[in-house]
């Protein structure tokens, strides 16, 4: 009914900050772009994650990726550092907000989803209620997976490679291969509806001006008739009229969403059963994130 | 020219795309309607989501539970089951009656249509007004619903360049196909008239009760009328 998915660019590490405080891999999370300080009323555990920025907890330099006790009055503050674009913040027992359609997701541009627009300064939230004392026990030492880590901390310094297969519409365009062959630079115009992407455009795309709309979604990387590539993100519109030459693969959108304009990436093209593969493999850990106990360095 | 092949195909690892013709006409709609309420009785163990599209259907799926080709095979299937049936024998569609104030502010384009077609602005209107219109598909943004088809007389193309800001209700004409703005949002279709309904309320379950192969009829009303209507929802207005 053309409602987007909407939600977290970068599900992947919503789900991860979620699941390093306790919560349900798809409790409500604050997204960050830029700088936020959050104020606790009361005490609570927090994770930030996605990309790497950098986070105070009252003015002491902590790490994202790691679950962190807060108590009352303390003041966390998430500063980009240039590694990564979008951060998410999970508080111990989720952000509490009306949910609509099934989703607790803001989707600004409908005013639909908890506050119905992005958050300003002075805006209070409410977080569901939880036992800090048992919560802190259960996740104090949990951590993500290495790699997981790794990939976020250096996201952005070398082009990502986004897998991705054939679109709908690659026969319908000669040269969709042009995609394949150089780098591509993520634009300043871009949003939560779409990354725009600059470099060699399609002139194939020119010619097929205006298709019957189709369905669309997020990975969809639509060629407009100027031929430069729009990779559809979580709020895109649900149906399109515009050539769809590749399909980003799920975990590499997630990927996307961390690249602040003036980043670099290639595509990759992929067969639809190692697409198939990945989406399983990226399903599975959406659901049940992949957390380790951090080993003890002593016994007994 | 009869719909006889379908072309599908999948990407990204969890969608299978069904493209049913290449030319948009009501006989190709009244097709994807068949297969999109097919589909969704007949393998709604099986995917996730069906979204019509104009002239194509998209099925999403699980690939932990199924694959796409599994899926490709089903749908085709499916498709040679639905060639022998009717629409009406998957899903009984409603009537919907839309009030809607026409030209002026309510809508800015009425003039520039009723220029394109060499005719008055009543004439546009009483030929808008004047047959149902089926429920291609809805999409876009929240709530817009697509309709077809619109009497080529009146069909003008959409704005060489779309406005930033449209207000929601907006009924708008892009060649055969007239639709309504659910809610506000950039787009490029003529504005020729506005309606009062709520279309879309996310509160409600639905959130819209139109569904793609329903009927819609435009009614003129005055502004005051308009006024009098803001907010009712349309599931509610009866004419």
């Amino acid at each position: 009914m053309g409602v987007p998915v909407s939600g977290a660019l970068d599900r992947l590490s919503a789900v991860y900050a979620n699941a390093l405080v306790g919560n349900e891999p798809a409790s409500p999370v604050i997204e960050v772009i830029g700088s936020l300080a959050v104020k606790f009323g009361v005490d609570t555990v927090v994770a930030v994650a996605g990309g790497y920025p950098r986070v105070f907890l009252n003015d002491v330099e902590v790490r994202p990726w790691n679950p962190i006790y807060c108590s009352r009055g303390s003041v966390l503050r998430v500063v980009p550092s240039g590694v990564g674009y979008v951060h998410y913040i999970a508080v111990s027992g989720g952000v509490v907000c009306d949910k609509v359609l099934g989703s607790a997701s803001t989707y600004v541009r409908g005013g639909m989803g908890c506050l119905g627009r992005t958050l300003k300064y002075g805006d209070v939230l409410e977080i569901g209620l939880t036992d800090v004392v048992d919560v802190w026990g259960r996740v104090s030492d949990l951590k993500p997976p290495q790699q997981l880590v790794e990939i976020h901390s250096s996201i952005g310094k070398d082009a990502l490679t986004l897998r991705a297969t054939e679109g709908i519409h690659s026969s319908l365009l000669s040269d969709v291969d042009v995609l394949l062959r150089g780098e591509y630079v993520v634009s300043a115009e871009s949003d939560r509806m779409g990354y725009r992407l600059e470099g060699e455009s399609l002139g194939s795309a020119k010619g097929l001006g205006r298709l019957p709309s189709t369905p669309t979604d997020r990975g969809y990387v639509q060629v407009p008739p100027d031929g430069k590539p729009i990779v559809l993100m979580s709020d895109a519109q649900t149906t399109g009229g515009y050539a769809v030459a590749l399909h980003v693969v799920p975990p590499d959108v997630d990927l996307l969403a961390q690249l602040s304009p003036g980043r670099r990436v290639r595509f990759k093209l992929v067969s639809i059963e190692e697409a198939e593969q990945e989406v399983r493999r990226y399903l599975d850990e959406l659901e049940k994130p992949r957390l380790i106990r951090e080993e003890l360095e002593y016994w007994g | 020219m009869g719909v006889k092949e379908i072309r599908i195909v999948r990407s990204g690892g969890y969608v299978v795309h069904v493209d049913i013709c290449v030319e948009v006409s009501m006989e190709c709609v009244k097709e994807v309607h068949k297969l999109y309420y097919a589909t969704k009785k007949e393998l709604s163990g099986f995917v996730e989501e069906v979204v019509p599209g104009v002239s194509s259907l998209a099925v999403y799926y699980d690939p932990r539970l199924t694959s796409s080709e599994q899926i490709e095979s089903k749908i085709r299937d499916l498709w040679l089951w639905a060639r022998n049936i009717e629409l009406k024998d998957l899903y009984r569609p409603r009537k919907f009656t839309i009030p809607a104030a026409y030209g002026g502010d309510f809508g800015p384009d009425l003039q520039s249509v009723a220029g394109w077609a060499k005719l008055t602005e009543e004439e546009v209107v009483r030929i808008h007004t004047s047959r149902a219109y089926t429920v291609i598909t809805l999409g876009f943004t929240p709530g817009f619903v697509y309709l077809g088809e619109v009497d080529p007389v009146i069909a003008a193309p959409r704005l060489e360049t779309p406005r930033v800001r449209i207000p929601r209700g907006s009924v708008g004409i892009a060649g055969r196909m007239t639709g309504i703005y659910g809610l506000e949002s950039p787009g490029g279709w003529r504005l020729i008239g506005r309606t009062p309904l709520t279309m879309f309320d996310p509160k409600k379950d639905p959130p819209i009760p139109i569904s793609p192969g329903d009927q819609v009829e435009f009614k003129a009303i005055k502004p005051e009328e308009f006024d009098r209507l803001v907010g009712v929802f349309v599931g509610d207005y009866t004419a």
